[in-house]
């Protein structure tokens, strides 16, 4: 190859350089091809050849339109940016060329044209094409792969979105700005905690520590602020995202709205509330209807006319109390009753919270012989909770400890605080809980209650509570030795 | 027919209940004894004849209709009277004791006082 360039001179030297010259054109991976003014080609290299399916003999001294398809020739303008060389010295660098002839398949090129010029004078131009179809399929390929995740992140009903090891957002796809009404852009670059409520921040830094010491996925549940001021409730699940040597290179966040689930607890709630209304209603009808009866025979007295003063006075003060007596017993059963929407967390006293629990279930206990021992401190002790919740949470315990002792015994309540924790125990002297049962009854709709007596979620609701208050509840059974519920929460 | 100066027996966990129904017939000339439980009703039962009873139908240690059993088998010819605010008068459980004898009627809280003289003067 490159006769003309060859034929010139034949000394040693020049052999040398020309065997030089042949082993570089044969070596590079790329199409070169020499080409003269009159656009005839003087030099191919085997790569060429091969590529194009061509031999020396149809291509060496064949004009550019014999050996290329016309079609190239006329898009690629060859013979005007060859003359362009010729005439002005001029190199046509890095243009695409895509190369379809009969009988081959598609290639890419990538092609230059330079001159070649010897003592001012351009002899020849060098076609240099370099064959990028791979790499082109390849790029494009990993953009359909790309378009595609991404329309899939895009068009999710869950939050999907990326951050750098310190929590910075990388992406955020749409239902995050929908949910959200803050726009990529808006979030870009912030810190992924500012999105989240502030009381949240101490879980999410030990997500983020978990996360960067190279811990697997972290579940957490935590809300995001919203562009209106608004919280939504998230679920959310956090994955690191490795790079090729597997080392944690970000953290990929997947978020769903529970606002719907919390309705539909809210709903669960309120009407496992309603059930514990239904079994109190028979203590709480006797239970008005003794200060009733004794406001109604003091009032009778009185009517009767004709009293000691003393009795008389006496009267008036049954009356006053029993009426007391009896609206204390609606306001607790109401406020029991009230169902929870929104429950707003604040300073609550647990000591009368829970005397007020305690005074609708004494009745329950007395009907069925059963002795309270209540030990509740003269002291307030304040937790910060929910007002709505927490009374049906102990209301459940005192009713499943009452249901465990159908031929009466003894309910023991008592409260207390220790390191930095108030506790409640609920003991009862009934049937107990098998050892295999144990670990069942706090799933929701478990119950060993005859059908129409229990729904079995009191256990799973007292649970949500408590978790919902950061405490925990606990239990020690035995078959035929009592239970003892204790519930713990954080004093503030 | 209970008549004045015999011993009634008032039974009710509740004590200011006690005080509305012994003043209401110790006014009438009745003399009367009260228990908190059922145990000191039993007990008060040992040392006195009582001609009528007013019993409670939940009592911290036993259930009204029960007590009202014991002392039916102590004290066959006692009249016994259900005075609560548990039960309504056509409940099963009451029906059922009336018509067995256990009970000769069932005054539901709040109670006219008319109402529980006039069970005494039947
Ligand atoms: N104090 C207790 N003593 C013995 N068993 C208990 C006690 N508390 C709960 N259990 C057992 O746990 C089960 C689940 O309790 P849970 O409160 O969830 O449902 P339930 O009381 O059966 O029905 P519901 O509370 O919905 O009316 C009960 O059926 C009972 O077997
Ligand atoms: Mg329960």
């Amino acid at each position: 190859m490159g006769e003309s360039i060859a034929s010139l001179n034949n000394s040693p030297e020049s052999q040398r350089y020309q065997q030089l010259y042949d082993m570089l054109l044969e070596a590079i991976p790329s199409s070169v091809l020499f080409i003269d003014r009159d656009l005839r080609i003087v030099s191919a290299n085997r790569n060429f050849l091969g590529k194009n399916r061509r031999t020396l003999p149809d291509t060496i001294g064949h004009r550019l339109e014999e050996v290329f398809p016309a079609i190239i020739i006329d898009q690629m303008d060859f013979p005007g940016r060859i003359r362009q060389v010729f005439e002005k010295n001029f190199r046509v660098k890095g243009e695409r060329m895509t190369y379809r002839a009969p009988g081959i398949p598609l290639r890419i090129y990538y092609y230059s044209i330079l001159p070649f010029s010897w003592q001012g004078v351009v002899e020849l131009a060098m076609l240099l094409m370099d064959d990028v179809t791979e790499q082109v399929r390849l790029g494009e390929e990993v953009r359909r792969v790309e378009r595609h995740l991404a329309s899939v992140v895009e068009s999710a009903q869950d939050i999907v979105l990326s951050t750098d090891l310190e929590g910075r957002i990388l992406t955020w796809n749409t239902a995050a700005e929908k949910l959200s009404g803050f726009t990529l852009h808006a979030v870009r670059g912030h810190n992924f905690f500012d999105f989240c409520a502030d009381d949240d921040q101490g879980e999410m830094e030990r997500v983020f520590t978990n996360l960067q010491a190279g811990k697997d996925a972290q579940m957490a549940e935590w809300d995001l602020k919203t562009r209106d001021g608004g919280r939504i409730p998230v679920s959310w699940i956090f994955s690191p995202m490795r790079d090729h040597l597997g080392e944690a290179a970000g953290i990929v966040a997947v978020g769903r709205d529970l606002t719907e689930r919390r309705k539909f607890e809210a709903q669960l709630l309120q009407t496992q509330k309603l059930a514990a209304l239904g079994v109190m209603a028979g203590g709480i009808a006797h239970e008005i209807r003794n200060p009733l009866a004794v406001c109604s025979s003091a009032a009778q007295f009185i009517m009767a006319g004709d009293l000691e003063p003393q009795f008389q006075r006496e009267c008036a003060e049954k009356i006053h109390a029993g009426i007391l007596r009896a609206s204390m017993i609606i306001e607790n059963l109401l406020r029991f009753a009230r169902p929870t929407v929104a429950p707003d967390i604040k300073e609550i006293n647990l000591t009368t919270l829970l005397a007020e629990t305690l005074s609708l279930a004494t009745n329950q206990a007395r009907i069925a012989k059963i002795e309270l021992q209540a030990q509740l401190p003269r002291e307030p002790i304040f937790i910060s909770g929910m007002e709505g919740l927490l009374p049906q949470a102990f209301m459940n315990l005192l009713l499943n400890a009452i249901k465990a002792m159908p031929d009466g015994g003894e309910l023991g309540v008592a409260l207390g605080q220790a390191d930095g924790e108030a506790w409640v125990s609920i003991s009862d002297t009934g049937q107990g809980i098998a050892p295999g049962d144990l670990n069942n009854i706090f799933d929701p709709f478990y119950t060993t209650a005859p059908v129409g007596q229990g729904t079995g979620l009191g256990l799973s609701i007292c649970y949500s509570i408590i978790k919902q208050h950061f405490g925990t509840i606990t239990v020690e059974s035995g078959a035929d030795q009592g239970s003892t519920f204790t519930v713990r929460l954080p004093i503030l | 027919m209970t008549d004045p100066g015999e011993l009634i027996l008032i039974v009710d966990d509740e004590p200011d209940m006690c005080w509305a129904l012994e003043h209401l017939l110790n006014k009438q000339g009745y003399v009367t004894r009260k228990a908190l439980t059922a145990l000191e009703a039993l007990k008060l039962m040992e040392r006195h004849r009582f001609a009528c009873a007013f019993l409670d139908a939940k009592l911290p240690d036993m259930d009204g209709l029960e007590l009202a059993r014991r002392i039916r088998e102590r004290a066959p010819d006692m009249r016994i009277l259900m005075v609560s605010g548990y039960f309504y008068r056509d409940d099963l459980a009451i029906q059922e004791a009336i018509a067995q004898g256990v009970i000769i009627d069932f005054i539901s809280k709040p109670f006219l006082q008319a109402e529980i003289l006039r069970v005494l003067e039947t």
